[in-house]
C-alpha cells in the first residue's frame, strides 16, 4: 500500500462552518460570493465538527491548532492543561505590569492573553522560507513564498521546539512558553531570531531563486 | 532523393534522442528536407557514446513515420503526372484515364510472376498508399495551433466554451414549446438534491405532565447514545444516571455535550438525560452530542436545522480506528526496516 493521504469521507463533502456569526447575517447583507457558497452548501452534504472546536467565544481554532501540535501519545488533557496554565501565568504577568506601570502606560499593556498569542504567532510567521532543491548532484537551499498554513505551522513548530530544548530542566514547560510569547509579542526573544535567521538565509541564497521551477 | 533526406532525418533524430541529458529541444514536425543546423552542432558536440543497438532501440520507439502536408501534395502531383505519362504510353486519353486503366497498363509494362499479389508492383493514389494520420497540432516552434490544445480534449472544451453548447441547451429549456426537447436535454442534467430535506425529523412527544420531549440516537468509533431532551427545563444533564459533571471531568467532553444547545441560544432551556455505553470519553461524548442534535430537530425552525446541518452537528462522524495490515506492526507504522 502507498502511503497516500485518505480521509473516510467521500471528498464530496464541504467543511463545516461551526462558528454562529455567519447564520446571523440576514441574506440581503450578502455579498456575492457568499451568496454562491450558501447555494453550493445547501446542495452538498457536510463533515462532522472535530471534537476541539464549539461554536461558543471561548474556543478557538488557531489555539485549538497549536494544543494538537503540542500533544504526544495523544494526551489532549496534559497539552490543553498546559496552555491553560500558560495563559494564566501570561495574564498574571501582564496585570503585575499593568499595576506597576504609571498611569501614562497604563493603556499600553496589553492584558488579554488570547490578543498577546495571536500577536506573537503573527511576529513570529516567516514570509519567506527555504526549500532543499538538487541540481547537478548537490543541494541547494532555495527560496520560496510559503502559503498561510505552512507559515502558521513553522511559527508554532518552531514555538514548541524552542520550548522544549531552551530550558533549564527545572522551569515548567508553561513557564517557558509564556516567557517565549511574551518575548514574541515584543519582537524579541529566540523565536523571532530564528524567523529573522530564516529571512537573511533567503536572502543570501537568492541567486539560486531560479532553480524553482513552480 | 526524398528517401535519402528521409533516412538522414530519422537518423539525426535517433541522435538527438539517444544523446543522455541533452538539453536541446527535440521537435517532432522536423520535416524532411529541412535539416536545422544549430541542434546538429550543439548535439554532435555532446555525441559520446550512442551505440548502434541505441540507434536501432530509438528508431522502434520513435513510432510510425510521420509525412508531412508538403510531402503527400508532392507525391499527388509526381501520380498525376505520371498517370498521364501511362495514358500516353498505352495510348488512351489522359483526362479519361482511370484506375483500372492504371493497373492494367502496370501489370502490361512490369510484367511480375510473383505469386504474393501486394509485392507485386503497383501505382495507386498517395492517400491510399500512405495511412492516413492525424495532422500535427502544432507548428515548427513547438507552440500547439488551438487555444485549447493542453486540456487534452480541444474540439470538447471549444465545443462547451466557443460555441457556448450549455448556455444554448438551458436557453433550449427556457424558450416555449420546450417540452419537445425537454426529455432529451434532461438526460445531461443531473438532479442535485437539497440537503436538507435528506434529515428525519421525529414528531414531538408529550409525557404524563404535559411536558414535550424528543429522542435522538447517535453513535461514534463503538458508543452509542439514547438522549432524552425535555422542554421547560433548566440544563441538567443527566448521562447514565450520573450528572454531566462527574461523568466528565474533562472541559472539552462537557463543550461538546454543550455545542447543540450553544448554538440554537437554548443553553438554559432544556433538561436531557441520556445513556451511553461503548467506546472512550471524547467518542461518548461525541454520540452524545450526535443523539441531542437528532433530538432538538423536533424543536426548531427549517432554517435552524439548515444552519445546524452547515455547521455539521447531524452529520454522523465516519471516522474509525484504522485496521491492522499483515506485515505491519499497526495501521501505518512498519516493523522496524533490517538490512540484513
Amino acid at each position: 500500500v502507498l502511503p497516500v493521504r485518505w480521509t473516510r469521507y467521500n471528498p464530496y463533502y464541504l467543511e463545516p462552518e461551526p462558528s454562529r456569526e455567519v447564520y446571523r447575517i440576514p441574506v440581503t447583507e450578502l455579498t456575492d460570493e457568499q451568496k454562491a457558497a450558501q447555494e453550493l452548501k445547501a446542495v452538498r452534504p457536510i463533515k462532522a465538527t472535530p471534537s476541539g472546536l464549539t461554536s461558543s467565544v471561548f474556543s478557538d481554532p488557531t489555539v485549538s491548532k497549536f494544543v494538537n501540535m503540542m500533544m504526544e501519545d495523544g494526551d489532549k488533557v496534559l497539552a490543553r492543561s498546559i496552555i491553560t496554565q500558560t495563559f494564566e501565568s501570561m495574564k498574571r504577568k501582564q496585570v503585575e505590569k499593568y499595576h506597576k506601570a504609571p498611569a501614562t502606560e497604563k493603556e499600553g499593556i496589553e492584558c488579554n492573553p488570547y490578543t498577546i498569542f495571536h500577536q506573537a504567532l503573527e511576529n513570529c510567521k516567516p514570509i519567506i522560507g527555504l526549500i532543499s532543491i538538487q541540481k547537478g548532484g548537490k543541494y541547494y537551499q532555495v527560496p520560496t513564498p510559503l502559503t498561510d498554513s505552512r507559515r502558521r505551522f513553522l511559527a508554532m513548530k518552531w514555538l514548541i521546539t524552542e520550548c522544549r530544548d531552551n530550558k533549564h530542566r527545572r522551569t515548567h514547560m508553561y513557564e517557558k512558553l509564556s516567557q517565549e510569547l511574551l518575548a514574541a509579542f515584543m519582537n524579541e526573544g529566540n523565536v523571532i531570531k530564528r524567523k529573522h535567521d530564516m529571512h537573511k538565509m533567503a536572502e543570501a541564497n537568492r541567486a539560486f531563486a531560479h532553480y524553482r521551477w513552480w | 532523393m526524398s528517401k535519402m533526406a528521409a533516412s538522414s532525418g530519422r537518423a539525426l533524430k535517433s541522435f538527438v534522442q539517444g544523446c543522455c541529458g541533452c538539453s536541446s529541444v527535440i521537435l517532432p514536425s522536423i520535416a524532411r528536407n529541412v535539416i536545422l543546423q544549430k541542434p546538429a552542432v550543439t548535439v554532435l558536440a555532446r555525441l559520446v557514446c550512442t551505440s548502434s543497438t541505441l540507434q536501432r532501440k530509438n528508431i522502434a520507439a520513435a513510432g510510425p513515420e510521420k509525412y508531412t502536408q508538403e510531402f503527400i501534395k508532392k507525391q499527388i502531383e509526381e501520380f498525376n503526372i505520371g498517370k498521364r505519362h501511362l495514358a500516353n504510353m498505352m495510348g488512351e486519353d489522359p483526362e479519361t484515364f482511370t484506375q483500372e486503366g492504371i493497373d492494367r497498363a502496370i501489370a502490361y509494362l512490369f510484367p511480375s510472376g510473383l505469386f504474393e499479389k501486394r509485392a507485386r508492383p503497383v501505382m495507386k493514389h498517395p492517400d491510399e498508399i500512405f495511412p492516413k494520420q492525424r495532422a500535427v497540432q502544432w507548428g515548427e516552434d513547438g507552440r500547439p495551433f488551438h487555444f485549447l490544445f493542453y486540456t487534452g480534449k480541444q474540439s470538447y472544451y471549444s465545443l462547451m466554451h466557443c460555441l457556448r453548447f450549455i448556455q444554448l441547451l438551458e436557453r433550449i429549456l427556457a424558450l416555449p414549446y420546450c417540452s419537445i426537447e425537454e426529455e432529451y436535454i434532461q438526460r445531461f442534467r443531473r438532479a442535485l438534491e437539497v440537503q436538507s430535506k435528506k434529515q428525519k425529523i421525529e414528531p414531538l412527544q408529550y409525557d404524563e405532565n404535559e411536558v414535550a420531549f424528543s429522542i435522538g440516537e447517535g453513535r461514534r468509533k463503538t458508543a452509542t447514545a439514547t438522549a432524552t431532551v425535555r422542554d421547560n427545563g433548566s440544563g441538567n444533564i443527566t448521562v447514565n444516571g450520573v450528572d454531566y459533571l462527574l461523568y466528565f471531568p474533562v472541559l472539552q467532553d462537557r463543550e461538546q455535550l454543550m455545542f447543540p444547545f450553544q448554538f440554537l441560544d437554548r443553553l438554559g432551556k432544556h433538561d436531557m438525560e441520556c445513556k451511553v455505553t461503548g467506546g472512550g470519553r471524547s467518542a461518548q461524548a461525541g454520540a452524545i452530542r450526535l443523539a441531542t442534535a437528532r433530538a432538538l430537530l423536533s424543536f426548531i425552525t427549517e432554517n435552524e436545522v439548515e444552519s445546524m446541518r452547515q455547521a455539521g452537528l447531524l452529520t454522523p462522524d465516519p471516522r474509525v480506528k484504522e485496521r491492522q495490515k499483515p506485515g505491519q506492526e499497526g495501521a501505518r507504522r512498519k516493523f522496524t526496516w533490517n538490512k540484513r
